[in-house]
């Protein structure tokens, strides 16, 4: 006999992930708490008087400055700039082989302890920014090359050795573990086994570096170690618009010039020459390598470093007076809170810079992503919208801050919104490239049944980008945070405000408190970030 | 290639895989545009068109594609309701994002598919077969005249195959228009559609009705050699 059972007739419900609507709200409420903190809902942030200056300096980058002596100077600070930047990476790559080594979980094995104190270690590298770094070492070797390249190689150094160990312990472990099985050593079946299938990844990584180098170059000439970064800060501060105009197309060029040779060594990275039965390396590759190799040596000649600056007598009781003037640290009660203001200010405007620029980013993401069918209005507006994101990630965090001040009130605010105009450039950028990346089949669906250009976005772009949108912007706010404090050091507030007064004042303790609170902030905002990625996917 | 559908017909389409069954419906719905010659959808030349009235021409011509199209990361209720974005103002595609409109009608077409009880499932924690039949149900939606279909049935049982069929075929007809269907199962051409067209390397090589063939005809034009 058989029975059949009536189904029950089920209502379907909506239901909304409860860990994503946690997220989203307290993003909200952190984003709204943000704004209110920078007095963005009281009283005046506006500075009407300066609107004329603003237009001036507006209407200054139609006219750049072309003289010859202007640009026979302009030549030389994007010389120095390069040599600085070639440098600093070289020194962050050859630490970051060395360190990836004490660092992949392929060297420790199953010792879990020695891994994750290794791991620690680098949090401190990590979290201070490449102009804190600049500052203390300024201190400590004086005005010297060596303070340009070690402010840029230590952190990258870090970022570098983090990278390549995750690189080595990406490799599938097949290969390595047939060869130690055959009996090779350990080092051997590394050469052999791992560094091959990782090597693709390591040489773009170390390219992706050279680039950012040149960024970090600037930022540190515009505290005070030469080049366009300070050439920049000249003309500005002697209000010459023009030539700071110049200044902004030159960074704009090295920094296209510097990201199309990255790209294009990435490409042919990825997808290789077939080489037959002959031995044949690809020339671009091999002269992409000599051409740096040729550049890390002229930059050592042309910036007249000398080895012997780091290992004087003058460094070494320098080195011991601020060793022993930094410990203890300070932890009296006005410093502390002062500190707690600090770290709250610092959160706060690191928060509007990404609230800003995500919104921004997802706005222009559209328009910026290269279709692949396209009129040629179209065409000429996505152009325009990539050439207008170049212009803001290629002009410093702190410049922004400088321009904002022509038409806001000094604050939390101008510096907030200048971090956010340059991570906008940034995530702009990113966010194209994902839209780029999706499949364009629904999309086009959508539009072969009759959608209008929102409603194809609104249902055949936006729901497959907003993750990955998102976790770029969750990992932009990473580097956002340390931004921040290098918007501060020029004067916007924070953290990075306080450790440029105490740093200017030789008080060390408190130096040590400031910088254990830099890296302790930093270190939670890589947590909540990664916590909160995790809920995204 | 000369090809005219009439109201009303139900065309199928077969031929081996890269005999351009595919490009033929894109012309058709004019997401691919013809290098010569000239297409006329439903009297209208849509190369001639633009914006609004173009948009207008499109919504009259619905498509379930091969690979389904479907945007996988939003829940079936919104792939459904995309089937009203011709007719739908900007700001009610969006409304609908977060309060999902016009949910009476989406629930029925889902129930003529057998897919009700998963209207708010994320589409890409459905099955192959399941998605099939959400992409059948934006169509039910969309409402539209002319209705192209892209191997509807290969990744559904018989059954499910055969009742798919007869929706599209029925849509089409409640509204004065035809089905033009690309098909693999000779079965299914002979018993849903009223007339075979054939194409091989992009030539028409067969155009007879459905009545005058059989199941042994279908599978020697698939067997034949090219």
């Amino acid at each position: 006999m058989t029975t059949v059972l009536v189904r029950p007739r089920v209502h379907p419900r909506l239901h909304r992930v409860r860990a994503r609507w946690g997220w989203g709200l307290g993003a909200l409420a952190v984003v709204v708490w943000s704004l209110a903190g920078a007095g963005a809902f009281s009283g005046e942030v506006t500075n009407p008087a300066g609107t004329a200056q603003f237009g001036r300096f507006a209407a200054a980058a139609l006219s750049p400055a072309l003289d010859g002596a202007f640009l026979r100077v302009l030549a030389d600070s994007v010389l120095v700039t390069v040599a600085y930047a070639a440098l600093g990476a070289a020194l962050a790559i050859g630490l970051g082989a060395v360190g990836a080594v004490a660092l992949a979980r392929t060297t420790w094995g199953r010792r879990r302890a020695g891994w994750t104190l290794a791991r620690g270690a680098l949090a401190v590298p990590r979290g201070l920014h490449e102009a804190v770094w600049g500052l203390l070492l300024v201190n400590l070797l004086g005005l010297d090359p060596w303070v340009g390249v070690l402010a840029i190689g230590i952190p990258y150094g870090a970022v570098t050795a983090k990278v390549f160990a995750d690189l080595l312990d990406e490799v599938p472990r097949g290969a390595y573990s047939a060869l130690l099985a055959a009996g090779a050593g350990r080092a051997t079946a590394a050469l052999y086994g791992l560094l091959p299938p990782a090597s693709g990844g390591l040489l773009s990584y170390s390219f992706y570096r050279l680039e950012c180098a040149v960024r970090s170059a600037v930022v540190l000439g515009l505290i005070g170690a030469g080049g366009l970064g300070y050439q920049l800060s000249l003309s500005f501060s002697s209000l010459r618009w023009e030539q700071v105009w110049s200044c902004v197309y030159a960074l704009a060029l090295l920094c296209l010039a510097a990201d199309a040779g990255g790209r294009a060594v990435r490409r042919r990275v990825a997808s290789p020459r077939a080489s037959g039965d002959r031995l044949r390396r690809d020339p671009a590759l091999t002269t992409a390598v000599a051409v740096v190799l040729a550049g890390v040596g002229w930059s050592w000649w042309y910036l007249a470093i000398s080895p012997a600056t780091l290992v004087s007598d003058r460094t070494g009781a320098q080195l011991a007076y601020v060793l022993s003037a930094a410990w203890p640290p300070d932890v009296d009660g006005p410093l502390l809170s002062a500190v707690a203001t600090a770290a709250v200010d610092t959160v706060q405007m690191s928060v509007i810079a990404i609230a800003v620029a995500t919104l921004g980013a997802v706005l222009l993401a559209g328009v910026a992503a290269r279709p692949a069918r396209a009129s040629a209005g179209r065409r000429l507006a996505g152009a325009v919208v990539r050439l207008g994101l170049l212009l803001l990630r290629a002009v410093p965090p702190p410049v922004w801050a400088l321009v904002l001040l022509f038409v806001l009130l000094p604050g939390v605010l101008p510096g907030a919104l200048a971090l956010g105009v340059y991570t906008l450039g940034v995530l702009g950028r990113l966010a194209a490239e994902a839209t780029e990346e999706l499949d364009p089949r629904p999309r086009a669906a959508l539009t072969a049944l009759g959608a209008g250009p929102v409603g194809g976005w609104l249902y055949g772009v936006l729901p497959a980008a907003t993750g990955p949108v998102l976790a770029f912007a969750l990992y932009r706010w990473e580097v956002a945070i340390r931004d921040t404090v290098l918007v501060g050091l020029l004067g916007a507030g924070g953290l990075g405000a306080l450790l440029a007064s105490r740093v200017a004042a030789f008080d060390w303790g408190a130096v040590t408190t400031v910088l254990a609170a830099l890296v302790l902030l930093t270190a939670a905002v890589d947590l909540v970030s990664a916590r909160a990625r995790a809920a995204l996917r | 290639m000369d090809l005219t559908v009439h109201a009303g017909e139900r065309v199928a389409v077969v031929g081996p895989s890269g005999a351009g069954k595919s490009t033929l419906l894109g012309l058709a719905n004019g997401s691919v545009l013809p290098s010569t010659g000239s297409v006329r959808v439903l009297g209208t030349d849509p190369t001639a068109l633009r914006g609004r009235a173009l948009r207008e021409l499109r919504a009259r011509v619905g498509t379930v594609h091969q690979h389904l199209e479907l945007v996988g990361q939003l829940r079936v209720v919104h792939n459904v309701n995309a089937g009203r974005l011709s007719s739908w103002p900007a700001w009610r595609a969006a409304w609908s994002l977060a309060r999902p409109q016009g949910l009476p009608e989406v629930l029925d077409a889902l129930t003529r598919v057998e897919l009700a009880d998963r209207v708010f499932e994320r589409t890409d924690r459905l099955s192959g077969g399941q998605r099939q039949r959400v992409a059948v149900a934006r169509l039910l939606v969309q409402r539209p005249e002319l209705v192209l279909a892209d191997e509807p049935a290969s990744a559904l049982d018989p059954l499910l195959a055969g009742r798919t069929l007869e929706l599209l075929a029925g849509l089409a007809v409640d509204r004065g228009g035809a089905l033009v269907a690309s098909l693999h199962d000779p079965v299914l051409a002979l018993r849903h559609c009223t007339r075979v067209v054939g194409l091989v390397a992009g030539r028409i090589t067969l155009d007879a009705p459905a009545a005058s063939l059989t199941a042994g005809d279908l599978a020697d034009f698939y067997g034949a050699p090219r």
